[in-house]
């Protein structure tokens, strides 16, 4: 009787502990990424998360634009996303509970806009009765109006449809569309099949109009395991590192990953930026946490932006957007 | 009420009864209504005391007021260039115009498979496969094969709308009483008067009966045929309206498509009446 007594408190002894070491582990954990060219792919293909965190079952879900991105994160779907800065102003705008920790890449000709080259179209004026595609809601979305803002085009003088980018790459082989502001691996297929860029996103950086992707975090979940939210960015860290040090063989993952030639790898690789992890503390992009960079400037302009397109229902204070920022993880990995 | 039964019963109390039914038939009506009623406002209640009390996230679950005031905005001013009327309209037209050639088409067919086993036996396979294919499945086929326009849009409705008409039709004519038939055979009539004489009327209310249901379906699947390059639409409103997290507009859409399904609802009932009194 005793020794079954002791037996049981024995086990029940070692059940607490084990789940009390559980508490501060998670079982699961799931990336949403967003489909398109960047070092995400390298962590994923070489398991550099899986490293970081042995015992962890790491879920990857593919993620095919900044509004389906919001919808996984309202819903609770994914621990980590990754957001362009559009919708990054409407979660931050919309209080989701994220925070961002991380630049997952900075956008220049990997985002384009592409028009037909039989159309004879050389500007953005020439649009006008045109059909043009963009998936509502992120970047190129953005970029689409404010470039017709700024040239003084009426968006209400074409029609401007919202379509994902694999449907934009359908349609434009069907010929439905006539143009589309959108990214690889699918703007490729329209550039092959008589298509031209008129505009680079790269392009509309230099005009004051910068895009970018930045990781976020669920807040629930870092509150639960904040040193899994370091060992997140060191392992996408590692990534970028790999990216920019090896390019040939980030190259040849990115065309296994994507299904692609190794050429049109390498030329997508040029038109996205990476931001090696100890430059991205800098002003020009997160900043400290004492001193926010340049994306908050970025998230505000977008915000006012998307306010007055009657996407957001009002600016919310310059502060809101600074403490959407939190470089303090990356702050603790890199070792400040 | 019945015709033998009256003799007896006048008499005795004709006003009584007018008085009496007058009596029970009042406080039903007003009590189903009473109740349904009740129905909503509990809803309503319920709805407005969880948000008051901040109980639920407003991303999720904005109050009644916020809906109200998203509707009102929609309806004057419009979402994104188009104002609620012309998105529903948008929406209605997909509607109508797919749901009107499914039963242009479906009717016949049906009628056909229903009174001759060959036909049926030629085109079952057919039907039965496609049936029941989820929409969305069928879609992006349909995209690729008729493009990002309007022909997909109603293409998807009408596949949607179809099946249902044509099964509902084909068991309206099968369930016809051999004995109508017979006995219009032996009074000579040609298979032109049987069709329009005997089968279409004694079938009729069984066949009004799969349009509903199969309106109903047509409807279900608006959103989905909505959601590839439309730029109006109440479907294609949710769909847009959720990409920005506007949950008001989203929750004021859904409350728009509800009512104009039990519209459509009530108006293919009121035709039915007019068309078929017998049923």
């Amino acid at each position: 009787m005793m020794k079954r007594l002791i037996a049981t408190l024995a086990f029940a002894t070692l059940a607490l502990t084990t789940a009390v070491r559980a508490e501060d582990k998670p079982a699961k954990v799931t990336v949403g990424y967003l489909n398109l060219v960047n070092a995400q792919l390298v962590t994923k293909h070489l398991g550099l998360l899986a490293k970081e965190m042995p015992g962890v079952d790491i879920k990857y879900v593919k993620i095919g634009g900044g509004g389906d991105m919001l919808r996984a994160i309202a819903g609770n779907d994914v621990d980590f996303g990754g957001l362009g800065n559009p919708p990054t102003a409407i979660g931050a705008t919309r209080a989701l509970p994220i925070k961002g920790i991380l630049v997952i890449n900075m956008l220049d000709y990997v985002e384009s806009l592409v028009v037909r080259t039989d159309k004879n179209i050389t500007s953005l004026k020439d649009l006008k009765g045109k059909t043009v595609a963009a998936p509502f809601g992120s970047t190129t979305h953005y970029l689409l109006l404010q470039a017709l803002k700024d040239e003084g085009v009426d968006p209400a003088s074409m029609k401007i449809l919202d379509l994902a980018p694999s449907d934009i790459a359908a349609a434009w082989l069907r010929g439905d569309i006539d143009a589309a502001w959108f990214w690889e691996p699918n703007l490729g297929k329209a550039v092959k099949n008589g298509g031209k860029i008129l505009v680079t996103s790269g392009e509309m950086a230099k005009r004051g109009y910068p895009t970018w992707d930045i990781g976020v975090v669920m807040n629930a979940f870092a509150e639960k395991y904040p040193s899994y939210v370091d060992k997140f960015i060191k392992a996408e860290c590692e990534g970028i590192d790999f990216w920019l040090k090896n390019p040939e063989k980030t190259a040849e993952i990115i065309a296994e990953e994507l299904s692609l030639p190794i050429e049109d790898a390498q030329r997508m690789m040029k038109g996205t930026g990476m931001v090696p992890c100890n430059k991205q503390l800098t002003e020009e992009y997160l900043g400290t946490s004492a001193k926010k960079g340049k994306f908050v400037d970025t998230l505000v302009s977008t915000a006012d932006f998307l306010v007055k397109q009657e996407r957001l229902p009002k600016l919310l204070p310059r502060a809101d957007f600074e403490a959407f920022i939190q470089p303090a993880y990356l702050e603790k990995v890199i070792g400040r | 009420m019945s015709v033998e039964a009256s003799p007896m019963a006048i008499p005795i109390s004709a006003d009584r009864t007018r008085r009496g039914s007058l009596r029970l038939r009042l406080p039903r009506v007003s009590r189903s209504v009473l109740l349904s009623t009740l129905t909503v406002a509990v809803l309503l209640a319920g709805w407005a005391i969880v948000t008051e009390r901040g109980w639920a996230n407003e991303l999720f679950l904005p109050k009644p007021q916020a809906v109200w005031a998203a509707f009102v905005k929609t309806t004057t001013k419009g979402y994104q260039g188009a104002t609620l009327l012309q998105h529903l309209g948008a929406s209605l037209y997909r509607i109508l115009t797919a749901f009107t050639l499914a039963c242009l088409v479906g009717i016949p067919l049906g009628v056909i498979m229903g009174v001759s086993r060959n036909a049926r036996a030629l085109l079952n396979p057919l039907i039965e496969f496609y049936r029941p294919l989820p929409p969305l499945g069928l879609y992006t086929l349909l995209v690729m094969w008729l493009g990002i326009g309007e022909s997909s849009k109603l293409s998807l409705l009408f596949l949607a709308g179809l099946p249902g008409i044509v099964i509902s039709t084909i068991q309206a004519v099968t369930s016809v009483d051999p004995v109508y038939v017979r006995a219009a055979q032996s009074l000579g009539a040609t298979r032109r008067h049987l069709l329009f004489h005997v089968y279409l009327p004694a079938a009729g209310p069984l066949i009004l009966a799969g349009m509903r249901i199969s309106l109903g379906f047509t409807y279900t699947v608006l959103v989905a045929a909505e959601i590839v390059a439309a730029s109006a639409g109440i479907g294609w409103m949710i769909w847009d309206a959720a990409k920005f997290l506007l949950s008001d507009i989203v929750i004021m859409g859904l409350i728009v498509l509800g009512l104009t399904g039990v519209v459509l609802d009530l108006m293919m009932r009121g035709i039915a009446k007019l068309l078929m009194p017998w049923a």
